[in-house]
């Protein structure tokens, strides 16, 4: 169940956006105006979708609180950008945050709250996944580094110091990356 | 994306810019850009009809948020925008929201933003950055300043002067994001004791007797980069005889808007309902150079803003935009050194520029660095990027 919270100074507008995601069973966590907009209020929303207007100004503001604390960064979804529909597929592709009309319909809209967190969550994936392959390919080295270390000092094989440091990791219940940096780490302290 | 008019202007003048091979590939040129003083150029290129010399038409179009800027020069809404340097940079790192590749088509103006404290601060005996740091210390409250964006120039202007004043603004202060028309209304609504933003709101704190000028961005660091003509790269990279029409029309303005002589009559221009919407009087007196701070002081400042100098202004130099990088890397914005000179590299569209500058004269500076001081006497001079982040003291 997708808790939404909506920022809007009309409030008749906001209104009407509450009942409508109300229909379409969702749970609206609040609706604040621009001026009640803090980290605090935000925060005990903890909603997982927001829904502004495109033409508040004070969506500045919402870039601020959401950068500086990366809990509460959330799909944002803009409502009021250009009607034609091109142009709200063209912001969905964008990502994060999606340009949609005022003129859409309800049932529409939860279509929209689902492809904007949808978005959302594969830009974090897509973030986390590069963070990831980031990490693993600093490990690969750190296992290439110790390896080419035994062999030196131990006159092992390639296959040998691998097979003992997989052994070793196996025992101590360790990642290799761990075993590997301990194998680099006393190689320096000998090496002093 | 809807292109409602492709049909030839009626050109003034023939050039090789406008034919043939040359000929923009994009006609009709969607330009966003805020209600600001420094969106001049811009508003003038359209006007006086910069545009349709070099075969061109710019859309303006009146923004409201630095956050629908950007949104727009992503979804394609805007060609180009004017805009925060450091926004370009934050988008293109990807920092706090969608990464893309963006490019910077010239730098737009030096000098010109402010930091305002409130007159209660006044009240308090505060008239300068060593009063702010000893009422802090002594008084404790919680005290809130506002910038206009994260990875903005206004919020790096800010949160440097309040260093170089001793005051660590992520720890000391609480830093609220605002759009710059509502600044002044919260200052006299006390919900913040200072700000950091473009004119004439600075002026407009004084006039509305809120505030006072506690320093000019130029006060931090004489003739700094500020806002530029942004787009993204594929922008640049699909439509470069376009770009290139659209940075000559914009240079011409400048040079137009940097005769002291001539900028009355641009701010008469740029104060009406379409653009900044304000009273000519609020923008016109620091656009002359003509300052006063509120606290009774008034002078002439040759640091005032600038927006061509010849092509000083303009030269999309390499340095400045790694300047706002570091600052990013210094506030913790980027958790890590990007590699900072292949990024303003990337970004930064030096071989367009020159050929436009020199197709209209302008000059164009032989290094794509070059050398500033800072409030605090520290040099930058594009060298050594990140040992500079590091440098400071007061970091995150």
């Amino acid at each position: 169940m997708k808790r939404i919270l909506i920022i809007d100074d009309a409030r008749d507008r906001a209104a009407w956006l509450k009942a409508s995601l109300e229909l379409a069973e969702y749970v609206v966590a609040g609706v604040l105006s621009w001026e009640q907009v803090d980290e605090r209020s935000i925060q005990s929303a903890s909603a997982d979708v927001i829904i502004v207007d495109a033409n508040a100004p004070g969506r500045d503001t919402l870039e601020q609180i959401s950068l500086m604390s990366r809990t509460l960064e959330k799909p944002v979804v803009v409502l009021g950008g250009q009607k034609d529909s091109q142009s709200i597929q063209a912001a969905m592709r964008a990502g994060v945050s999606a340009y949609v009309s005022h003129e859409v319909e309800g049932e529409d809209m939860s279509g929209i709250i689902q492809v904007a967190a949808a978005r959302f969550a594969e830009h974090k994936r897509l973030r986390d996944e590069l963070k990831e392959a980031k990490s693993q390919l600093h490990e690969r080295k750190l296992v290439d580094k110790a390896k080419n270390i035994l062999m030196q000092s131990r006159g092992f094989d390639e296959a040998e110091a691998y097979r003992r440091m997989r052994s070793m990791a196996m025992k101590k219940g360790k990642r290799m990356a761990e075993i590997a940096e301990a194998i680099i780490l006393s190689d320096e302290l000998g090496g002093e | 994306m809807k292109q409602t008019d492709t049909t030839d202007p009626v050109l003034p003048m023939a050039s090789a810019w406008i034919s043939g091979s040359d000929a923009p590939e994009l006609k009709e040129i969607r330009v966003g850009f805020m209600p600001l003083t420094d969106c001049a150029s811009l508003i003038i290129a359209h006007v006086m009809k910069y545009d349709e010399k070099y075969g061109i038409k710019i859309i303006p179009s009146r923004e409201v948020s630095w956050a629908n800027v950007r949104d727009k020069l992503i979804n394609g809404e805007l060609h180009a925008a004017h805009v925060l340097y450091g926004l370009i940079y934050g988008v293109h790192l990807g920092i706090g929201g969608q990464k893309k590749d963006m490019s910077v088509l010239m730098n737009l103006n030096n000098n010109g933003q402010g930091i305002t404290l409130s007159n209660q601060l006044k009240k308090r005996g505060v008239t300068g950055g060593a009063a702010l740091k000893n009422l802090l210390d002594s008084e404790r409250r919680d005290y809130t300043f506002a910038q206009t964006f994260p990875t903005g120039t206004h919020a790096m202007w800010l949160y440097y002067w309040l260093a170089c004043n001793g005051i660590h603004p992520l720890n000391d202060v609480s830093i609220i994001t605002l759009p710059p028309p509502q600044m002044v209304s919260n200052m006299r609504m006390d919900s913040v004791d200072g700000f950091c933003a473009g004119e004439p709101w600075n002026n407009c704190a004084i006039y509305e007797k809120a505030g006072f000028t506690v320093a000019t961005t130029q006060d931090i660091w004489p003739d700094h980069p500020e806002k530029v003509l942004g787009c993204t790269a594929e922008f640049a990279k699909k439509y470069p005889n376009s770009a290139r029409a659209l940075i000559m029309a914009v240079l011409e303005a400048s040079k137009y808007i940097d005769d002291m002589a001539n900028r009355r009559k641009v701010s008469e221009i740029i104060a009406g309902k379409a653009y900044i919407d304000c009273p000519v009087e609020v923008i016109d007196q620091r656009m002359e150079g003509k300052y006063e701070d509120g606290l009774g002081r008034k002078w002439n400042d040759a640091h005032c803003l600038k927006f061509c100098g010849d092509g000083a202004v303009n030269f999309p130099y390499l340095s400045d935009g790694m300047w706002f990088l570091t600052q990013h890397r210094r506030w913790g914005l980027l958790k890590q050194d990007p590699d900072y000179l292949a990024v303003a590299k990337e970004i930064n569209q030096i071989e367009l520029y020159k050929q436009a500058a020199s197709q209209v004269k302008i000059a164009v500076p032989e290094d794509v660095m070059r050398t500033s001081r800072l409030m605090d006497g520290t040099i930058w001079n594009g060298h050594d990027p990140q040992g500079y982040a590091a440098s400071f003291e007061i970091r995150a």
